[in-house]
């Protein structure tokens, strides 16, 4: 591995950190496991690296790598993430904006995405960072008609955590 | 419906946005070369490796015969309080190895990284050094002691007084040892080499790198 490449991963890495911060916040619960994931995603981005030929975009490969982490170290603590509680003030919203009523709303829905499994939060992550569905089954490795079947399942499934 | 749920996440997904705390190209650094803290587990477990399968070792050696040998050489009493103080000496090694395992993964900062990669370092060179010279002293010792009370030995040298110069004989014998413990002392070196010579380069490399990070 060649030192300028280290140094250009670091910038690219820095200036699109709030990739792997988003992911974070989906797959995790309270500041720690952020910065563990954080961390974790950091390393396999790094040892992934040499294969990024800069034929896609970083962020792309970023988004790919940065969920399979995410996904694995789920799959390994599955049984324990479960029973921690969704950290609610960690994910505050700035008081200027604040809206008891949709403040609650989101509070449900994060804690509703909480409750998916691994590959449908990355479903929703990808939604939520508005990606089309070339892009998901890109990402995702999946067919773009299995992404929408997976999406439609997936609101159904939220749909009943919030209307039980 | 769903959409519209899912669309109010979304608006609050973009206004955070930019509120993450956001991290140094120095902590990315740092966070990449934690990599040290695997290869100092390594040191660590390779170190409990090499004395248990030295103590396995001499379990099986420590028979009757090893003890009349010991007898013979007048040892029997020596060599138990040396082994002890060996063991004692490599189970404090690998304290410390495992005090900088310890302090390598609790270490944030890259110049705290630093001086750990450093320490483990001097560690190991220290390790390695005792190892050799223990291993020197007790062959010597060995030798001094078979030289003065191996009665084959006593023989081998009557005979030999007998049909060769006698001053030449102690000459070629004491070659010959040193030879010996010169090769043995060799093997060990290049053990070590091998093992650790290879780990020791990746710390090495980690510590070159973090070094142009943190001037």
């Amino acid at each position: 591995m060649s030192e300028a490449s280290e140094e250009q991963f670091v910038k690219l890495l820095q200036e699109n950190q709030n990739i792997v911060h988003k992911i974070c916040r989906l797959y995790t619960h309270d500041q720690d496991s952020h910065n563990d994931l954080f961390q974790e995603i950091t390393i396999q981005l790094w040892k992934a690296y040499p294969n990024f030929r800069g034929d896609s975009k970083f962020t792309t490969w970023a988004y790919r790598v940065g969920l399979n982490t995410a996904i694995t170290l789920y799959r390994k603590k599955k049984k324990t993430i479960n029973t921690i509680e969704f950290d609610n003030t960690f994910h505050k919203v700035k008081q200027e904006d604040y809206n008891f009523e949709e403040e609650e709303q989101i509070k449900l829905l994060y804690s509703a995405i909480g409750e998916l499994n691994d590959i449908e939060k990355a479903l929703v992550f990808l939604y939520l960072e508005e990606k089309d569905y070339s892009e998901i089954s890109e990402t995702l490795g999946i067919t773009e008609v299995n992404a929408r079947v997976k999406m439609n399942r997936l609101k159904g499934k939220l749909k009943k955590i919030l209307n039980p | 419906m769903m959409m519209d749920e899912l669309d109010i996440l979304k608006k609050d997904w973009k206004k955070n946005e930019n509120s993450y705390t956001q991290i140094t190209e120095k902590e990315i650094y740092g966070m990449l070369h934690k990599k040290s803290s695997s290869i100092v587990k390594w040191i660590l477990v390779i170190s409990i490796l090499e004395i248990a399968f030295w103590s396995v070792l001499g379990f099986f050696t420590a028979d009757d015969n090893y003890l009349k040998t010991l007898e013979q050489y007048h040892l029997r009493d020596v060599m138990p309080i040396i082994t002890t103080l060996n063991y004692a000496v490599i189970l404090f090694f690998i304290y410390l190895f495992y005090k900088n395992y310890k302090t390598i993964n609790t270490t944030d900062t890259v110049k705290q990284l630093m001086h750990t990669i450093l320490k483990t370092r001097k560690t190991v060179q220290n390790y390695v050094w005792y190892n050799l010279i223990m291993t020197f002293f007790s062959m010597v010792l060995v030798v001094v002691f078979q030289l003065k009370y191996d009665r084959n030995i006593e023989k081998v040298f009557k005979n030999m007084s007998t049909t060769m110069d006698s001053n030449l004989f102690y000459l070629m014998v004491t070659f010959f040892y040193i030879i010996v413990i010169l090769v043995v002392i060799g093997f060990i070196w290049l053990f070590y080499r091998l093992i650790y010579g290879i780990l020791m380069k990746r710390l090495n490399n980690n510590y070159k790198e973090l070094k142009k990070i943190d001037l």
